[in-house]
This record gives C-alpha cells, structure tokens and sequence, in this order.
C-alpha cells in the first residue's frame, strides 16, 4: 500500500484523508499535515474545505460554535431536516442536550449493564467452539445494534433491517458507488426510516414503556413536549451514532490487541486496567477520523483566512496524536497514560452524547472478551482493510484456541 | 486545596470521575460534580490533580 505520509502535498497545501492508506495508517499523514501544513485544503474540492489538525486548533474549533458552526444543512445523508441535535446550533443545541444528556448520562445508564454482560457472552458463545470468528460480522456488528434494540424497547428481529439501513446510509454499496446513486439509496433508505420510527412513536405516545423512545414523547422542551418531527430527528440520528462507531472501535481495538501481544496481556493479568485502555484505544485509533464544521464568520488561522461558508474537517485522530499534546510518545499505546485528554468523542457542546453508552460497551465487550478467549490472532493472510471517515475493518478474521470443546 | 468547576466548559467527558471517583462524581448528564465544597482533605489531594488534569476542556482549575 502507498505512503499514507504522500496524502499531504505541502506544496500545494492539500491533502487527502479519505484514502484507504491513510485509514489503515493514519498516525504518518496526521504527523506530516500537522508539522507541514496545519491548515490544509480538502484535494479535489475548491479552495475553502480546510483540514485543522493540530491538538490546539482542534480544541479551539469544537470550543466555538459561534465560529465553527454545526448547521451543516449542506451535508445531505438522506435525512429531511437537520438532525437533532448534531445540527442544530447553540443556543437551541442546549435545549435538546438537556433533555436527551440525563437519558444516556453514565447513572442511567448502568442498569444496561447486566444486559450487556449477558448479550457480549451470547454473542462469544456463537462462535467460541470454533476457535475462529470474523469479529466484524460476529461481534462488533451485532453487538452495538442489540444494545440499541434493547435500549429503545424494538424487537430483536429487526436486527438485520437495522445493519441495512444504518450501511445503506453511511456507505450504500460498501461505499464504491457514483454520488448520485448513493444519495438515492440514502434517501430511499431515509423514507424507510422515518416510516419505521414514525409508527413506533405512534405507539410510544399511546402506550409508553420505561424504553428511551418512550421517555422522549414524554420529555419536554421549554415547557412543551417534542414534536413527532423533532422525536423522528433524533431517532435518525440514533441509528447513525450508536452503530457504526460503536463497531469500528471495536475493530480497531481488537485488531491492536490482537497484533500486541503485549498490550494484549496486560488486560488479560489485571481486567482493572480495560477503562484505561479503553480510553487509549478511543485515542491512539481515533475511530471517527474527523467531525465537519462550517465557518459561521471570518476567521483566520495559521495565515488561511476562512469565509462564511467554508467547510472545516476538523481531524480529531490528528489532535489525539500530536505530540505537543501527548508527548513524544503519542503514536505509541500506552495504558498507564497519567494524561489523555482526547477528543475521541469530540470536544465542546456537540461532545458525543452517546460516549457513557459506548464506554459501557466498550469495557464490557474487552471485559468479557478477554476473560473467555485471551490470547487470539489476526488469521494468517488477512490483510486488513479499514474504512476512510469512520474506520472499521470490514473483515477482521481472527483464529484462538477453541474453548469449551472437549 | 479548593477546586474550581467551570460549569460553562464542562461537557461531560467524564474523564474526572474516570480517573479519581472519590473526588469527582457525574450528575444526571454526565457533567462533572466536585464532591468537596470547600478544602479538599489532604489525602485526596493528588487525585484532585489527576483529575483535574485529565479534563479536556480546561473546565477544572486547582487553587492551592
């Protein structure tokens, strides 16, 4: 594979993330773009789509939403209005994180966490006689979305519907198809969606239960309760959030341990440490690679002046790297890390607000994992090809000793 | 030892309760609630820090 380093051209001030070389590998092209060419532009698109890579510039554009908006009207993923509230701006954002923020807050939460223990096992179970699994397809996809089924009350045979819509709108066809045709399955995949969720908030308003949904036809927002739409809004965005970053984090995490073997056994001799690695893994892979902004009003960094309208990738992986941030050691895992202010999740008002959910899935998923099969490799021969954006590894075939087989 | 919570900056990383439980703790959003009004009792002192360091948003501020 090339150079992920060749994706930034300091002399022309571009660069490229969405190459599959630099999502196998990012660590080099982050190193380049930050020390060669902090403020890059996106190659291919006119001048004004700006890449900002360094820790500080990072924390300065997720801190300002008055500079670096979320209004993102422009990004069309198959939805009919912003999503809630990811594209909505402060001070209307506040409003919605007020009442969503308590439903996924880490004490609400923790009630998940027998049901998650339950369903990690249930999953390993599937395929631990075996001795082998491909962790993408067994493990990292259907764990996420059986936590959210269960979380929002819906019915386990949905799953698979579910893993349909969330890829045909995050990458239609695997993610090789022609713009026009991936925006039309988008919004085909969108109608479907808002139709599905349309009827179960019906439902929820007429019957509700202690599930997430139902507390939203219940929750209110400056003293009125949410509209179909906004409820809709957010489900969509649900979908989009809690599945495929949930996944690829966990195949960047596993894919480590499974190639450190030393890092690997760490866990295994003292489970204590898996919320630290946790946190190390989120940094050092930095699973979603970038958030997007728009300029809201004129601004200048290192010498670029940026327009009203501009898009700004802001590379989170790249912030969660550098060196003046980490230490020399930045590109190196490292559990017992004193410091990691990272922005795995993002960083200022629109931080992720399904991170405490994904901690829990994430902890309870190397918990478990480790416990039951801890030592495990990569299968001979497999090269491993990570997504651009949000970085999954789409086959992950890993080989370990059976267990439980006499 | 006191320890200043800027309300305003804190989003929730949640890497203060993460990392030092018995001074930090979560309200019902996730955001950060300093467990000591006042002093903080000298045993708790180094994970005050610790704490304190690790936030993302410079929202915690040590005051000796």
């Amino acid at each position: 594979m090339s150079d992920p380093a060749a994706a930034v051209r300091p002399e022309s001030r571009e660069a490229n993330p969405y190459l599959p070389e630099v999502a196998a590998d990012p660590v080099p092209f982050y190193e380049r773009l930050r020390t060669e060419c902090p403020i890059a532009n996106m190659e291919g698109m006119p001048s004004g789509t700006h890449i900002i890579s360094r820790y500080d510039d990072v924390k300065f554009a997720l801190r300002h939403p008055e500079i670096f908006s979320s209004d993102l009207v422009a990004v069309d993923i198959g939805q009919d209005r912003p999503l809630i509230p990811l594209q909505v701006d402060p001070p209307e954002h506040a409003k919605y994180r007020r009442i969503m923020d308590p439903t996924l807050g880490p004490k609400e939460i923790a009630y998940l966490e027998p049901t998650t223990r339950v369903l990690v096992n249930e999953i390993i179970d599937r395929f631990v006689a075996r001795g082998e699994c491909n962790f993408h397809d067994e493990f990292s996809v259907p764990l996420p979305c059986t936590v959210f089924l269960t979380l929002c009350g819906l019915p386990m045979d949905k799953l698979e519907t579910f893993l349909e819509w969330k890829d045909n709108i995050i990458r239609p066809g695997g993610g090789f198809l022609e713009p026009e045709e991936a925006n039309r399955i988008r919004h085909e995949t969108g109608k479907e969606l808002y139709a599905y969720f349309d009827g179960v908030i019906e439902d929820r308003m007429a019957n509700p239960g202690d599930d997430l949904l139902s507390r939203f036809t219940q929750a209110e927002i400056d003293g009125r309760r949410m509209s179909k739409d906004e409820m809709l809004d957010i489900s969509f965005l649900f979908i989009l959030g809690g599945l495929d970053t949930v996944t690829s984090t966990l195949d960047c995490s596993i894919a480590y341990l499974a190639q450190h073997a030393d890092r690997r056994r760490q866990l295994v001799e003292d489970p204590s440490l898996v919320p630290a690695a946790v946190e190390e893994l989120l940094r050092l892979h930095t699973p979603v690679m970038q958030v997007l902004r728009v300029v809201a009003q004129e601004h200048e960094m290192h010498g670029v002046a940026m327009h009203p309208g501009d898009i700004v990738m802001v590379m989170l992986g790249s912030a969660d790297t550098d060196p003046d941030e980490f230490g020399a050691d930045a590109g190196i895992g490292d559990f017992g890390r004193d410091v990691n202010r990272h922005f795995a999740f993002g960083g200022g008002p629109h931080r992720c607000l399904g991170s405490h959910l994904a901690r829990l899935e994430l902890q309870i998923a190397l918990e478990e994992w480790h416990r039951r099969i801890p030592e495990y490799a990569v299968a001979d021969g497999a090269t491993l090809d990570y997504s651009p954006g949000i970085r999954e590894i789409g086959n992950l075939p890993l080989v370990f000793s059976p267990v439980g087989v006499a | 030892m006191r320890i200043i919570l800027d309300e305003e900056a804190c989003v929730g990383h949640g890497r203060c309760y993460a990392v030092a439980p018995d001074v930090y703790d979560a309200d019902d959003q996730g955001h950060c609630v300093v467990r000591f009004a006042g002093e903080v009792p000298a045993e708790h002192a180094d994970a005050a820090r610790t704490g304190a360091n690790n936030c993302p948003e410079a929202a915690l501020t040590i005051e000796d």
